[in-house]
């Protein structure tokens, strides 16, 4: 089965390079605009970290029709300009192939997986072809835990703006944390390290022609990895800019997908988020340190107006979705008509997420229809975050989050109840129980101050 | 006169004792039709809501969907309603099975034409329940559409939706029916191709600035601040 996966072009390259200890794997659809900065740091990467070690970096294309793959191969780098204390044992090989299969990232990945299999690779490393801010040390980062450290599974972890990784904020961090137990800051970041063992284990599992590893592939590696016992650490890159989203971009398609995935892998892995309660950090290596970020503008109104316009329209399916005592609370917010006082607290918001999730798997309405109608109630909490957070520094935004998080997880015997169609916890009951362990807004002093830090 | 009148009532009374031993047999052997059909209507019903409940079936539907797709309010119980099938299924037959039993010309001309028309009558109940489920998914789904994308109107351009799609089962199932074809058709055409030509000149003739200033504001909400929602995420 792994033979046919690859096209009679991978093979003869497999063939031909016969091994490489470390693979690195970008992934592109339409981005000459970025891949070639992306290969380059790639290749200065190995050459300055890795030059005793065999390498290939294998760029697995959609069918792009702007010239990526050519840019991918033509990408020079001026290696006396990168001050090398060694050169390199081996050549850096470099391969720009076209995947088969349905058309997604996930497909992408499976080839560069299955590349690093036959290669025998001990480390492989991907990353995403719109990249602006990857540096040559972002391969070292990556690569040094899992060849030197034993780890098999190295998350990235990103300085951003406040109000930037919303989805990632509100919604997949803190869920993936309470769920499984680990402090993983960027579960869907894109940029990963891998063992051979963990890559392995990834082409074993039945999921690559599934919606998961089409649109969650991000989040599914790295709930495998925490749910199957893989070592995981994470490893801080500093920003991450990368080539600006198209504004027609569908929010609600991204909501479907990403979150989808996760509520999908939730119903996977029951019996592992089940065992556990409360969280424990991971590993960080790199060194910290602040960057300068672009400014973010938010458009509150225009979000308030969407979700209030959606309390009137989608009350009916949303009390389909919603426990009776959460839809309450909703409609409450939704008949508040002052902006400045509009509150979407952490309790309520932890709430709706987690009887979307039990409506997700008792199959309460269609699972498309219920994850987009998530989007409205997603921007009205979004919108409170920001005015919440208009003031606070970065460092006050991650205590808050924090708080969010802990919500999160004192919740969590609510989710397992509801998830099982059993009768639920007293809500007010444990409101009162986490209002007095998790104090709300202490941690986070209000100083005035630039937003833009 | 005594004689005559002897006569007739003696007449009489064969005719009625001919009647009676013409379909007195088949009256009481559709009579005994009908009991056994009943008992064993009723049987079957217990026999399905046992065997239905011990199999949990409704949770079952509830799990995979099935049941949201029939009955979204979620009143419906399948472990209630398949057996009350069933019992209406077997009285039914039992009582065509006993009109039968006359066998004369009408009565077999009547189980006939209800015998044909039956399996149409259910391939037109499962048009018509596909077609209203249809239209229920679709009218949700525009729904929470044109909410997500601030389109004005979103409930009135759902319902529009749903009975559109209603409108278009209900002619289909007049077509396989063969009722009333001719009316339904032509109904169909008329109010599609109406709608849609009077949607064409109001928009021509009466909303070109609306629909130039709609665009124009659309346009300038996803350049200025409508991109900033897409872009932090």
């Amino acid at each position: 089965m792994s033979q046919n996966l690859l096209s009679q072009e991978a093979l003869a390259a497999v063939r031909s390079i016969k091994e490489a200890e470390i693979v690195i794997g970008i992934p592109s659809f339409q981005n000459v605009r970025t891949v070639e900065h992306v290969v380059r740091a790639a290749h200065a990467g190995l050459a300055k970290h890795f030059a005793h070690y065999s390498s290939v970096i294998i760029n697995s294309d959609g069918g792009s029709s702007d010239g990526t793959r050519e840019a991918v191969l033509s990408a020079q780098v001026d290696e006396t300009r990168l001050l090398l204390l060694s050169h390199p044992l081996f050549p850096i090989n470099r391969l720009s192939l076209p995947y088969h299969g349905i058309p997604g990232k996930g497909s992408a990945f499976r080839l560069i997986f299955e590349m690093a299999r036959q290669l025998g690779a001990k480390a492989c490393v991907v990353v995403d072809a719109d990249l602006r801010s990857i540096t040559p040390d972002w391969i070292d980062l990556l690569i040094r835990p899992v060849l030197y450290a034993g780890y098999d599974f190295v998350a990235p972890y990103y300085h951003r703006h406040k109000w930037d990784g919303t989805i990632t904020n509100s919604i997949v961090y803190p869920l993936t944390r309470a769920l499984y137990g680990l402090r993983v800051r960027q579960p869907i970041g894109g940029d990963f390290g891998l063992s051979g063992r963990l890559v392995e284990r990834y082409l074993q599992k039945n999921d690559w022609e599934s919606d998961v590893a089409r649109y969650g592939i991000d989040i599914w590696m790295t709930t495998v990895a925490i749910a199957e016992g893989f070592r995981v650490c994470q490893s801080f890159l500093g920003a991450k800019l990368h080539d600006a989203k198209d504004p027609a971009a569908d929010l609600s398609a991204m909501l479907e997908q990403v979150v989808g995935s996760v509520f999908l892998l939730m119903e996977r892995y029951e019996t592992v988020w089940r065992k556990d309660a409360g969280s424990k950090d991971i590993d960080l290596f790199g060194f910290r340190f602040d960057v300068g970020l672009d400014p973010i503008e938010v458009n509150v109104d225009r979000m308030l107006k969407l979700f209030r316009g959606a309390c009137c329209e989608l009350g009916e399916i949303w009390g389909k979705a919603l426990q009776p005592s959460t839809m309450g609370e909703v409609s409450q917010l939704g008949a508040c008509t002052g902006n400045e006082v509009f509150r979407f607290e952490d309790q309520l918001w932890v709430r709706v997420i987690y009887d979307f999730a039990s409506s997700y798997h008792r199959r309460t309405l269609e699972r498309g229809l219920l994850l987009r109608s998530l989007t409205p109630l997603y921007l009205a909490r979004v919108a409170s975050f920001v005015m919440e957070t208009r003031n606070m520094y970065s460092a006050e935004v991650e205590d808050r989050l924090e708080h969010v998080c802990l919500c999160y997880e004192q919740w969590k015997p609510y989710l397992e109840a509801n998830w099982r169609g059993d009768p639920l916890p007293d809500a007010s009951v444990t409101r009162r129980q986490v209002e007095e362990s998790v104090p709300a807004g202490e941690a986070a002093s209000l100083i005035g101050g630039d937003e833009n830090d | 006169m005594i004689e005559i009148l002897k006569q007739i009532i003696h007449g009489a009374l064969e005719n009625l004792s001919e009647q009676s031993m013409k379909y007195l047999p088949p009256l009481l052997a559709a009579v005994a039709i009908l009991l056994i059909a009943w008992l064993a209507a009723h049987l079957a019903r217990w026999a399905c809501a046992k065997f239905f409940r011990g199999i949990e079936l409704d949770r079952w539907l509830r799990r995979s969907g099935v049941s949201e797709m029939i009955d979204p309010a979620g009143r419906l119980q399948a472990a209630h309603a398949v057996p009350k099938v069933l019992y209406w299924a077997i009285l039914v037959a039992g009582i065509l099975t006993a009109v039968n039993a006359f066998n004369t010309q009408l009565t077999s001309r009547m189980v006939e034409a209800l015998v044909f028309f039956f399996p149409k009558l259910i391939s037109a109940g499962a048009i018509l329940l596909a077609g209203g489920w249809l239209s229920r998914y679709l009218s949700s789904r525009v729904l929470v559409w044109a909410v997500n994308e601030e389109i004005p109107w979103p409930r009135r351009l759902a319902g529009l939706v749903r009975v559109l799609v209603m409108f278009v089962t209900v002619v289909a199932t007049a077509d396989y029916l063969n009722f009333a074809r001719g009316v339904f058709l032509s109904a169909f055409i008329l109010v599609v191709g109406g709608a849609a030509l009077g949607a064409a000149l109001a928009l021509g003739l009466g909303c070109r600035e609306q629909v130039r200033r709609f665009l124009e504001q659309r346009s300038s909400q996803e350049t200025a601040a409508g991109r900033s929602l897409w872009d932090h995420l």
